[in-house]
């Protein structure tokens, strides 16, 4: 039995190295042992705020005592978990999160954070596409990409070498935003979203006739892409190794980039920027509780300031905007603190059967 | 009850807080050995072993395989693997389809696989500091006859397995992912028929080459290999290395999670092996680039970045680019098999020849079984021999595996009896090898030596060298294998493999029929 306490303390050194041992004061460690165990599942993103020893820290301090081991999945694979072994489901995306309430018949959740969808790329290609009319530089700020005209030049197959002033890139690969597997995650999804938007002249996706009359050119932005990864984590992690070469566009949420600008040794050079879309969405992050502990969760990051505050740290948007504002104050990001032209995602129905459509389409090779 | 847990607890925990202020003791709390299942070219992290498990207190147990081979194998789940670590995961996550095996993936080091050319060549060619050569400019080479090369097989080697996917989209000039379609048949046929030299891993590949460089223009392998071929001091004509304009596969050597339970020893060496001190090491000693972005890129690197080409979308695609390569493309071979039937091959032995032969001639459904066979367009020649050569028997091999039963029917017939009579035997395989390249040079020629014992009737070893370097004009480009099996003489299958260019295969541990499936890389 003692081995069952001792696993989680030793979880909790472990994620967090030996730094976790030095910051934890021997009474909190003390207090640790009260602490609830509980268990969940999220998208790859939010994995580093709960491997963040503050954050430990916070959970661990009354009223709510608890020690959260935090699994990754792609968070369209979390409804194919067997969730009964599980306190709570963190999906990125209401989509994603739907199916899973729909399916575990549950009414309860939590929405404590969100973020923008963006799309990060250097400056070299985002000063090619200001040159073709695509991006603005926001008052020498931030940068706005016209998604009505991206998308077009990507389904006329245009390709980088076919751009003015394209010698700062000259590939001859074709113009594609790089996402991960529509099939399996949420981010590449949301591009599906906005996408679908646009080529259904700026208004929601609704019914199977709007789908089919554009499904084949929305598949298209996924296969002609290749080979495509699970989860967000890794686009962003060749991001930041790999440089331009790999994927000149790479369609993230604008937490990953923020969390890593804010970072000490940051791997963000001035060579990367963000561009954002006009129309974007907000990729919101449900918390699914399947047992009380798993509320009580939810509950600590919708209300505790200071979970909220290590959550900005991590690039997340909470309800509390002046904490966003002041973090981006802080670091000098380049971002903007609120933004215009947001769209809602289609309904549960419609997003799940494009994204059938389109796996079809893959299985047909 | 509780007070129990408490007094354990606190005992645990205040050795547990010893332990991590403690560096040396650290490893203790959570010293742990993780099974490894590693691509062979990560064969030169073994110095570092040690430091890691000093690091971090996880022992990497590596168990070394080619990167299909491997994929495969896990897949399969016919053996317990917690990590897998290789130089890329691509077609590993096409195959693991919807059943989730890769729980998480760290890359960590990135070569990409490029071509190279002699100096002396990329001077009169005006490629040397040119970031404008293209594949186009390198498969007009080959069709003039000007550039032949060394690639390893891209079914046993992920450095052939990355050109080939390169090659296939920068000739087709499809700016997206390649499908079937875009796959142009003659252009690719043409650009093969370049290939001088084949093998079935990326290191071997480099030490033929260097055994071979005054007939050979240029190799296609990693970065990481050719800038070590550069340091050797064995090239008599420096390798310049190439970049091409459309782009290339790099390798991203990512740690794969297999085990679930796994995930904090797990991290910890991820942790590690992305440490500054790690990644500065292995640029250093295995020319690999860091991923982790605090440690520069040292001046033996060229700036700027690398070209990425897109990777097909489906299993089913990357399949059949392979299939189309070893059908199709590439250069047909004429394989050799002198296979010993003496009278201690019987029983057992001879099962297990017949089962590996068999596997070759289309028993082996597996999909890298599928890969291993013998090919649409080859000739294969079985020698079987006792005191000497008992029968020379010819196949050929046409679309769709015909004429595998009959290699079947036939292997299925052999007996064993006699004495041995190893280099006679060799040495008709060579005076048969030797007529049918002066009738068909346009193939790859190399003989499979299989013995369990030491030769006793016959030639002997000295006198076949002997026959060898005085043909050696005529032979050279005909490599034997020879399969160690048995009671078989180590030390003169050494010397044979050496004085042909071959390589000894190992067959005492690993099943003849492994055996025979790697060698096929080789032919």
């Amino acid at each position: 039995m003692a081995g069952r306490i001792f696993a989680p303390l030793l979880t909790v050194l472990l994620l967090g190295g030996v730094g976790t041992a030095i910051y934890l004061s021997v009474t909190e460690q003390f207090q640790s042992m009260n602490q609830e165990k509980i268990k969940g599942v999220s998208g790859s993103e939010k994995i580093e705020f709960f491997h963040d020893t503050e954050t430990i820290a916070a959970l661990a301090n009354t009223p709510w005592n608890l020690m959260a081991q935090v699994e990754k999945a792609g968070s369209r694979e979390i409804a194919s978990y067997n969730l009964s072994n599980y306190d709570f489901a963190f999906p990125a995306g209401v989509p994603a999160a739907e199916k899973i309430l729909r399916e575990q018949n549950i009414k309860k959740y939590f929405q404590p954070f969100f973020t923008p969808m963006v799309i990060a790329s250097w400056k070299p290609i985002a000063e090619i596409l200001i040159a073709n009319g695509i991006v603005e530089h926001k008052g020498n700020a931030y940068y706005i990409i016209d998604m009505n005209k991206l998308i077009s030049l990507m389904l006329e197959k245009k390709r980088w070498t076919d751009l003015k002033g394209s010698n700062k890139y000259p590939a001859n690969k074709s113009i594609l935003i790089t996402t991960t597997d529509v099939r399996k995650s949420n981010s590449a999804a949301m591009y599906l979203a906005l996408a679908s938007y646009v080529l259904n002249n700026n208004t929601i996706v609704q019914n199977d006739q709007q789908t089919d009359a554009i499904i084949d050119k929305l598949a298209s932005l996924f296969l002609r892409q290749g080979f495509t990864e699970n989860s967000s984590a890794i686009p962003f992690q060749d991001y930041l190794t790999m440089g331009p070469g790999k994927a000149p566009m790479v369609m993230m949420y604008e937490a990953q980039f923020l969390s890593e600008a804010a970072k000490e040794n940051s791997a963000i050079n001035s060579d990367m920027v963000l561009l954002y879309p006009e129309p974007t969405l907000f990729t919101k992050h449900v918390l699914i509780p399947f047992s009380e502990n798993g509320s009580k969760l939810g509950e600590a990051l919708n209300n505790d300031e200071t979970l909220q505050k290590i959550a900005t740290q991590h690039g997340l948007r909470t309800q509390n905007i002046a904490l966003f504002r002041n973090f981006i104050k802080n670091k000098k990001l380049p971002v903007p603190d609120s933004l215009v032209n947001i769209i809602e995602p289609p309904s549960y129905e419609v997003l799940e059967k494009m994204i059938q459509k389109i796996e079809l389409l893959y299985s047909q090779g | 009850m509780t007070c129990v847990y408490s007094a354990i607890m606190i005992n645990l925990f205040i050795a547990l807080m010893f332990l991590t202020g403690c560096e040396q003791l650290e490893q203790a709390s959570s010293n742990s050995v993780l099974k490894v299942l590693a691509g062979s070219e990560l064969k030169d992290i073994e110095p570092m072993l040690e430091t890691i498990k000093k690091q971090t207190g996880v022992t990497m147990e590596m168990h070394y395989i080619g990167t299909l081979d491997g994929a495969e194998k896990i897949v399969s789940g016919r053996e317990h693997y917690d990590l897998a670590w290789f130089s890329h995961a691509k077609y590993f996550s096409l195959l693991q389809d919807e059943n989730k095996i890769i729980h998480s993936q760290e890359k960590i080091a990135l070569s990409p696989v490029i071509p190279a050319v002699k100096t002396s060549l990329a001077q009169q060619w005006g490629w040397v500091n040119n970031p404008d050569v293209t594949w186009s400019q390198i498969a007009e080479k080959i069709k003039m006859g000007e550039f032949k090369y060394a690639m390893t097989d891209p079914t046993a080697s992920n450095s052939g397995f990355s050109t080939v996917m390169s090659v296939q989209a920068a000739l087709s000039n499809a700016g997206d992912a390649l499908t079937a379609e875009d796959i142009d048949a003659d252009k690719l046929k043409s650009f093969f028929s370049g290939q001088s030299l084949t093998s079935g891993s990326s290191g071997w590949l480099s030490e033929a080459y260097i055994r071979d460089q005054n007939k050979l223009g240029g190799l296609f392998n990693y970065e990481s290999v050719l800038m070590k071929m550069n340091r050797s001091g064995e090239l008599q004509d420096p390798l310049t290395l190439i970049y091409p304009k459309e782009g290339m596969v790099t390798a991203d050597y990512p740690l794969i999670l297999l085990a679930k339970d796994k995930i904090e020893p797990y991290q910890q060496l991820v942790a590690y092996l992305k440490s500054a001190e790690f990644q500065t090491w292995m640029m250093t000693q295995t020319d690999r680039r860091p991923v982790n972005t605090t440690v520069a890129l040292s001046d033996s690197f060229p700036k700027g970045y690398l070209m990425d080409l897109p990777f097909p979308t489906s299993i089913t695609t990357v399949n059949e680019i392979l299939f189309t390569y070893l059908d199709d493309k590439r250069k047909p071979s004429h394989s050799y098999f002198v296979l010993d039937l003496s009278g201690s091959m019987g029983g057992d032995r001879l099962v297990a020849l017949k089962q590996a032969m068999v596997n070759l001639s289309g028993g082996d459904s597996s999909i890298t079984g599928q890969f291993a066979r013998f090919r649409n367009r080859e000739q294969v020649t079985f020698l079987p021999f006792n005191q000497d050569v008992i029968e020379i028997r010819d196949f050929s091999i046409g679309k769709n595996g015909l004429g595998m039963q009959k290699i079947q029917d036939y292997i299925n017939s052999l007996k064993a009896t006699g004495g041995t009579g190893i280099y006679s035997s060799l040495k008709t395989a060579y005076q048969q090898a030797r007529l049918a390249i002066e009738k068909d040079p346009e193939r790859f020629y190399s003989i499979v030596l299989m013995s369990d014992g030491i030769s006793n009737e016959g030639l002997s070893y000295q006198q076949f060298e002997q026959y060898y370097r005085q043909e050696s004009d005529y032979l050279a480009n005909i490599r034997t294998f020879p399969v160690l099996f048995g009671e078989a003489d180590q030390q003169e299958m050494d010397n044979l493999a050496r004085l042909t260019g071959g390589r000894v295969f190992d067959s005492r541990k690993d099943p003849l029929s492994h055996v025979f499936k790697k060698i096929r890389g080789y032919q």
